[in-house]
């Protein structure tokens, strides 16, 4: 009984650690509409949205927040709103979104590019945004 | 509540939990499970600095490591804390009831949750939030 908890915890373990902040294009997007859920509208350089569905106990939650926020700050057309889904439970229903954090990024026109759960990869998430290469 | 914690002794404090509820599930001991609760019970109700396991790392272990490089929020902690609690609290009741199948299922959920929170550094109530947030709210 023992091995067999310790098998499968293991399983879910490697399962979710290779799942976890990686990239996945939204191939069937929703269609919620990702601006308005933030609360703000794209201001005229703002390519791209990335919408993080956070909730209050949660330590990976305020990482994504620390890495978004700063990769919003050095990418023009960047924008980075971050929502806790405990106010707002609302916003994680319309994106069927399950587990925090969530970030999913919209791009001008409101249709939805991509998602990520957990704290994403940098490198692979800017890699996978439509951002020009000023700067 | 602003308290903020050594990562490492989180991770050794749920080191610790693994390998006594891993006795809980050879042994079938509803006393020890009942132990365990009550070293869940304590940082739940009077915060984590009270926490036994952590006392034990702060004596034992942080005085061999240098400082942490960082530092993690307590009130996530302290949930898991509560989970843990409520899980090893059923496994104590079936186990010294009688209802040992209970006793059983509920052990090996909380020895897997600590597991993967050691070995891992998983965080059960991130991955649930949503789900739930969503029971909640259709009610």
């Amino acid at each position: 009984m023992l091995v067999v908890v310790l098998v499968v915890a293991t399983a879910i373990g490697l399962v979710l650690q290779r799942r976890a902040g990686r990239v996945r294009a939204s191939t069937a997007p929703s269609t919620a509409p990702g601006w308005d859920l933030a609360g703000v509208g794209p201001g005229t350089d703002d390519r791209v949205l990335l919408l993080q569905l956070s909730s209050p106990i949660c330590t990976p939650c305020d990482r994504t927040r620390e890495q978004l926020t700063a990769l919003a700050d050095e990418h023009d057309g960047l924008r980075h709103v971050d929502v806790d889904i405990a106010e707002r439970p609302e916003v994680a229903r319309a994106l069927h979104v399950m587990r925090t954090p969530t970030t999913v990024a919209f791009d001008r026109h409101g249709t939805e590019l991509l998602r990520v759960g957990g704290v994403p990869r940098r490198a692979d998430l800017l890699a996978a945004l439509p951002l020009e290469e000023t700067r | 509540m602003t308290d903020r914690l050594d990562p490492r002794g989180v991770r050794f404090a749920a080191a610790v939990t693994t390998v006594v509820l891993a006795i809980v599930l050879l042994t079938g001991s509803g006393v020890l499970a009942a132990l365990q609760a009550l070293v869940f019970a304590v940082p739940v109700v009077a915060g984590m600095r009270w926490s036994p396991y952590g006392a034990l790392y702060r004596v034992l272990i942080a005085p061999r490591l240098g400082p942490p490089s960082d530092r993690e929020d307590a009130a996530p902690v302290r949930f898991s804390q509560a989970v843990g609690l409520l899980f090893t609290v059923v496994a104590a009741v079936g186990y010294l009831s009688g209802a040992t199948a209970l006793g059983i299922v509920a052990t090996a959920f909380a020895l897997a949750a600590a597991f993967l929170n050691a070995a891992f550094g998983f965080c059960l109530g991130c991955e649930v939030y949503g789900l739930l947030a969503r029971v909640r709210t259709a009610r």
